[in-house]
């Protein structure tokens, strides 16, 4: 299709010994209609030439090596005067009609290699002189964009314009998208040649190195498909030893295989304007006429006119339409983040409001996965197939954002979600934590219509010299699977910009968890000092009632009456059992606080030791039956505590039965070693085990077993401090087990 | 009995001090008890300087030293005691109110003779200062004056 300067072949191998490596900027010959004169610009001497009509020249004595003035009629004199001053550095100028007999030729002039490159083109008598006279049609076209609304107006109207104003067959726009195919979005014809509209076209059809030069030089036209061409006589500059650059010429000739391709679409005669947006080829207005035509020169400098036009209402339209979308995102997304900024929390913020989530991308679904979390809004795959595609993207070079309108071509195993998630945008929020944002959407089958079977395109002829470029242009429809509607670049901005909001978020709730961390120790600290003085503070009263009542007692005991005796007792009860409060709150908080210095213990001999301190030598009543305990690291110190209180306890409430045991054993796991003290005492309603081990909590009357509720919650503590656990099992009346469980190998803090 | 060795008790408050000073009568020592109310004045007795120049008691055979005090607190008596060659062989008795770990790990790093952390009721505490009399004012047989470590020697 479309008028191309070289072109078209089928795999990709083909490409590459064929067109991507043609030397369509230096093809060494011209067009036959007109001439091409390369001129020395200081000398003005023909340096070389390529003349395909003679009509021009004043005689036939040739060209190279004479000065131009010579070569051309007299009347063309003024024309090549000074042309050097007349040259620009960059682009063409056109010098104007020459008439020379009966034919009129139209001159042209650019630089090219450090020579002037001169192109006298054969005109018609009934073509436009000037561009004057073709403005009144551009003027209407004009006026009519005004009303245009859409680049597909716009591509209307400029196909229909330059076919106006061309009087060709057909003339198509002709758009690429980002592999290079091309679409025909617009068309206006004749019944000469057949319709196109909205056919594909495969990127081969256009090589990359033709799609350049389509850059560079913004009009193209081939006259005659059957043309021989005409070299350029010497093949290198003499001076410069460099053949001719053909880039910006207006006579260039084009590759054979495109000529061929010419031929076997039906067109003789071609012309095509480059359509650019930012610099880059967004698309062609291709023309085709059936039989061989010239479109008159200036009939061209107006269709590029248009083209120029077309191309900045293009990119006015996209940046428009984009401008739209954005705006239309950032609503959204800022009431995302106000619900964000509102919940504290970026999960809690974005499920505030799930229509805002999924409209931010325009998905069907969303998946909010931080840590071990996963939420589901909207059509999504299940939780594990999620969590499959967070594993997906955790193996991958975790790039920020992904985006992917086909899963299943990019993830492995990704066809069985298809109808929920053919089309992934993944933002990854913390890579600390695998924390992820995902969007979904579903497969959208498509059928694509080819311009011709894209798989068919070129063949080698029977020798395997020669490219041929494909014959067939009959329509080929492709179905197109496992895609979803392609992530727009304004939705991908739109998910870009939540990523920064929300990880904004995420570190300013690290922030002030790091300054809650340090309040928390300043108070620590305080609690810390507070403790301290309560430990002078508060005991020496204590100690002083204690002692006053006591010599009270000593010294004025017999003035006293039996109640001032018995009141005596009970204030100095009072006060040492308040002491004994102070001191047992004082040993908790030091249990947390103290640093822990672990040794190996024998634990048989800390049991002896504690027995012995709580009975002296006395056994008592009780039955004590104390297996083998196997030995752990710890602070004997604060093991020795824990004895303590479990001992205590024990005797303390077995000690109305008749027959008090307590039996004291261990098992060890390898790991760790549980340790049980057992008694046949009151026990406790397992109901009530929770507050067990809790500060002040107790399960009697003081007036049946004495005690400050401290114990149980030191042994809890300094069990957890060495990274061990601490329970109970007890029924009502039937005894009760303490265990504590401690590692063999405590870590140092 | 002029040659026993007086005991200083080093004590701020007043109800400590009338407590600890029916202990030690209690207890029966023979022993002078010297009585100072802040660590400046301990040291100024210990050093025999200030107020106490020329004192007419005699060295201490022990220091009861509560662990805060006005001015110069016990800790830093402490330090200066068994910093002063002269003085360091002098046995030094924490008597405090704090259960506190840290002040008893410092006072034993800089050579406490003892800690007693006052107990709350009076006869244990009693027992404690009858204990800590014997031992220190009574029993301690203290290095000859002049001749142990590296005393002035």
């Amino acid at each position: 299709m479309s008028s191309v300067a070289a072109t078209t072949t089928g795999t990709p191998d083909l490409d590459i010994i064929g067109c991507e490596q043609e030397p369509i900027r230096i093809p060494g010959s011209i067009q036959p209609q007109g001439a091409l004169l390369v001129l020395d610009p200081v000398s003005q001497v023909v340096m070389q030439a390529a003349i395909g009509d003679r009509s021009a020249l004043a005689d036939d004595r040739g060209a190279i090596g004479r000065p131009i003035k010579d070569v051309l009629t007299p009347g063309a004199a003024a024309v090549v005067q000074d042309l050097d001053a007349k040259v620009p550095p960059a682009g063409s100028v056109s010098l104007g009609a020459l008439r020379t007999g009966a034919t009129l030729h139209h001159l042209v002039a650019h630089r090219s290699g450090g020579m002037l490159i001169l192109e006298l083109e054969r005109a018609s008598e009934t073509e436009p002189r000037s561009f004057d006279e073709v403005y009144p049609h551009v003027r209407d076209f004009l006026d009519d964009l005004q009303h245009a609304n859409s680049i597909e107006d716009v591509a209307s109207l400029a196909a229909r314009e330059v076919r106006r104003i061309t009087g060709l067959d057909r003339t198509m726009v002709y758009q690429f998208d980002e592999a290079w195919n091309g679409t025909v979005i617009a068309e206006d014809r004749n019944d000469r040649l057949p319709s196109y509209l909205d056919l594909r076209f495969p990127a081969s059809d256009i090589p990359a190195q033709a799609r350049e030069l389509y850059r560079l030089n913004r009009l193209r036209l081939i006259a005659d498909a059957t043309y021989t061409p005409v070299p350029i006589e010497p093949v290198l500059n003499p001076k410069t030893g460099a053949p001719v650059d053909l880039s910006h010429s207006i006579l260039r000739s084009v590759s054979p295989v495109h000529l061929e391709y010419m031929r076997n679409m039906g067109t003789m005669a071609s012309m095509s304007i480059s359509l650019l947006r930012d610099g880059q080829l967004w698309g062609l207005i291709s023309c085709h006429n059936r039989d061989a035509t010239q479109v008159g020169y200036h009939i061209r400098t107006a269709c590029d006119f248009i083209g120029q036009v077309v191309s900045m209402q293009i990119a006015a339209k996209e940046s428009a339409a984009l401008a739209q979308k954005r705006s239309a995102l950032q609503t959204v997304q800022s009431r995302l983040l106000a619900q964000m900024a509102a919940a504290g929390n970026f999960v809690t913020g974005l499920l505030a409001g799930t229509d805002d989530l999924l409209a931010l991308t325009g998905a069907a679904g969303a998946a909010i996965v931080s840590g071990d979390t996963c939420t589901l809004v909207g059509e999504t795959p299940s939780e594990g197939e999620v969590s499959g595609i967070v594993d997906w993207l955790a193996q991958g070079d975790r790039r920020d954002i992904v985006v992917s309108d086909s899963l299943a071509g990019d993830m492995p195993g990704a066809e069985r979600i298809k109808d929920q998630a053919s089309g992934l945008l993944a933002i990854s929020i913390s890579q600390l934590h695998d924390s992820y944002l995902l969007w979904f959407r579903p497969e959208v089958i498509r059928t694509i219509s080819w311009g011709g079977d894209p798989r068919k395109r070129a063949e080698l002829d029977p020798q395997g010299l020669r490219l041929h470029p494909r014959k067939s242009f009959e329509s080929w429809q492709e179905t197109v699977r496992l895609k979803s509607r392609p992530w727009e670049a304004a939705e991908v901005e739109a998910a870009t910009a939540l990523r920064t909001a929300i990880v904004d978020i995420v570190l300013r709730n690290a922030e002030e968890r790091a300054e809650l961390t340090e309040r928390l120790v300043s108070i620590n600290k305080e609690l810390e000092a507070f403790s301290y003085s309560v430990s002078h503070d508060l005991r020496a009263p204590f100690r002083h009632i204690v002692g006053y009542a006591q010599l009270l007692k000593k010294y004025e005991g017999d003035r006293l009456t039996e109640r001032g005796d018995r009141y005596i007792d009970t204030i100095v009860e009072s006060a040492i059992s308040a002491g004994t409060l102070v001191d047992d709150l004082l040993s908790y908080s030091q249990m947390g606080r103290a640093s822990l210095r672990p040794i190996r213990i024998d634990m048989n001999m800390l049991v002896d030791e504690v027995k012995r301190a709580l009975l002296g030598e006395e056994e008592g009543r009780t039955d004590w039956t104390i297996a083998k305990l196997p030995s752990v690291m710890g602070d004997a110190t604060m093991l020795r505590l824990v004895w303590q209180n479990l001992l205590e306890n024990a005797l303390k409430f077995s000690r109305e039965r008749d027959e008090p045991t307590i039996e004291i054993g261990a098992t060890d796991d390898g790991n760790q070693v549980t340790y049980f003290v057992r008694d046949n005492g009151t026990g406790f309603d397992m109901a009530y085990v929770g507050k067990l081990f809790g500060v002040f909590q107790r399960l009697h009357r003081v007036e049946e077993f004495e005690g400050t509720g401290i114990g149980l919650a030191n042994v809890k503590r300094i069990v957890e401090r060495h990274g061990g656990q601490a329970w109970a099992e007890g029924t009502l009346n039937g005894g009760a087990t303490f265990f504590f469980a401690l590692p063999k190998e405590v870590e140092v803090e | 009995m002029s040659d026993l060795k007086p005991i200083l008790l080093v004590e701020d408050s007043p109800k400590d001090l009338e407590l600890t000073l029916a202990a030690l009568e209690q207890c029966q020592l023979a022993n002078t008890v010297v009585v100072v109310r802040d660590g400046a004045e301990a040291l100024e007795y210990l050093t025999s300087t200030g107020a106490q120049a020329g004192r007419e008691t005699g060295d201490p055979a022990v220091v009861l030293l509560d662990l805060k005090l006005p001015k110069v607190d016990g800790l830093e008596v402490l330090e200066r005691i068994k910093s002063d060659p002269n003085l360091r062989h002098t046995p030094v008795v924490m008597l405090t109110s704090s259960r506190e770990e840290s002040d008893l790990v410092r006072s034993y790093s800089l050579g406490v003779n003892a800690f007693v952390v006052k107990p709350v009721g009076f006869e244990q505490f009693f027992e404690a200062i009858r204990d800590l009399g014997m031992f220190w004012a009574v029993l301690n047989e203290p290095p000859p004056r002049g001749k142990g470590g590296s005393g002035n020697a």
